[in-house]
């Protein structure tokens, strides 16, 4: 389980690029086949695909963190934009072990999250709130 | 589509936005994304981890909260901020219902600052801390 001396780990997933497909195919799977938007207009929350899901897959690599993607609950979850992001940007994505708090007998990770673009313009910034449901013994 | 400009008050209504969202929905956003968390995909492994059968993804409701923003707003690129927390699990076969309401307008900034919540046909508050902030159209 993830413990306070955690803090400060860092997670990279380079190069993830923001595909037209892609867009397209998370734009129909949340909002149906209209198309809301012009083509390539990018949905906020595509920053999970981006950034968020590909540094995570880092975390649970991390086996000395020992969290896995079944035993996760997400409960809070900011982004903002700074700069919008935009089909067939290439963003560089990390995140970083904030904070690791017990409460009740739960453990609450903090993710902070960046994503930079290929000009090196910070295209997202996130925090994610996670309670981790491992096993305890 | 509305398009919010300066004028944008405080107390203005975001239209609402209702969704019903089915398993196939969820699959599909479980692809699409590839957040392949079992609890969105398979109801006897939700059940062992105490839900009553398979939930949508958070990031999922988001993406709903996330449009109803950007449909006020004209324009996903203008939506500069988004934040909520997952209060309240969206079960396959629910309508979720999304609202907002603008909470501040900052004219220099020229951004609007809007409160969110999303509710399900059960009454549950799915989406809660709901807060966006817009860039307005000049």
């Amino acid at each position: 389980m993830p413990d306070p001396s955690h803090v400060g780990r860092r997670y990279v997933a380079l190069g993830q690029v923001v595909s037209t497909d892609r867009v397209a195919a998370y734009a129909a799977a949340v909002s149906g086949a209209d198309e809301i938007f012009s083509p390539g207009s990018v949905p906020p929350t595509f920053a999970a695909v981006y950034c968020l899901l590909p540094t995570l897959a880092e975390v649970f690599a991390d086996s000395e963190l020992g969290i896995e993607l079944s035993g996760l609950i997400h409960v809070e979850q900011s982004f903002e934009w700074p700069v919008p992001v935009r089909a067939g940007d290439v963003v560089d994505a990390a995140a970083e072990v904030f904070s690791v708090e017990d409460k009740r007998g739960l453990t609450f990770v903090t993710l902070g999250l960046e994503a930079t673009n290929q000009g090196g313009e910070t295209v997202c910034r996130g925090r994610s709130l996670l309670l981790i449901r491992g096993d305890r013994r | 589509m509305s398009r919010p400009r300066r004028e944008v008050q405080v107390g203005d209504e975001l239209p609402p936005l209702a969704r019903a969202v089915d398993q196939q929905q969820i699959d599909a956003y479980a692809e699409a994304s590839g957040d392949r968390n079992p609890i969105h995909l398979d109801p006897d492994f939700a059940r062992t981890v105490g839900l009553p059968g398979t939930i949508a993804h958070g990031l999922l409701d988001m993406a709903i909260l996330a449009e109803a923003v950007g449909r006020w707003a004209g324009a996903y690129e203008r939506v500069a901020e988004l934040s909520c927390r997952f209060s309240k699990p969206l079960l396959p076969g629910e309508t979720v219902t999304c609202t907002g309401r603008v909470v501040a307008v900052d004219p220099a900034a020229g951004t609007a600052t809007v409160q969110l919540e999303a509710v399900s046909s059960r009454g549950e508050r799915v989406l809660t801390n709901g807060r966006a902030v817009v860039r307005l159209a000049g």
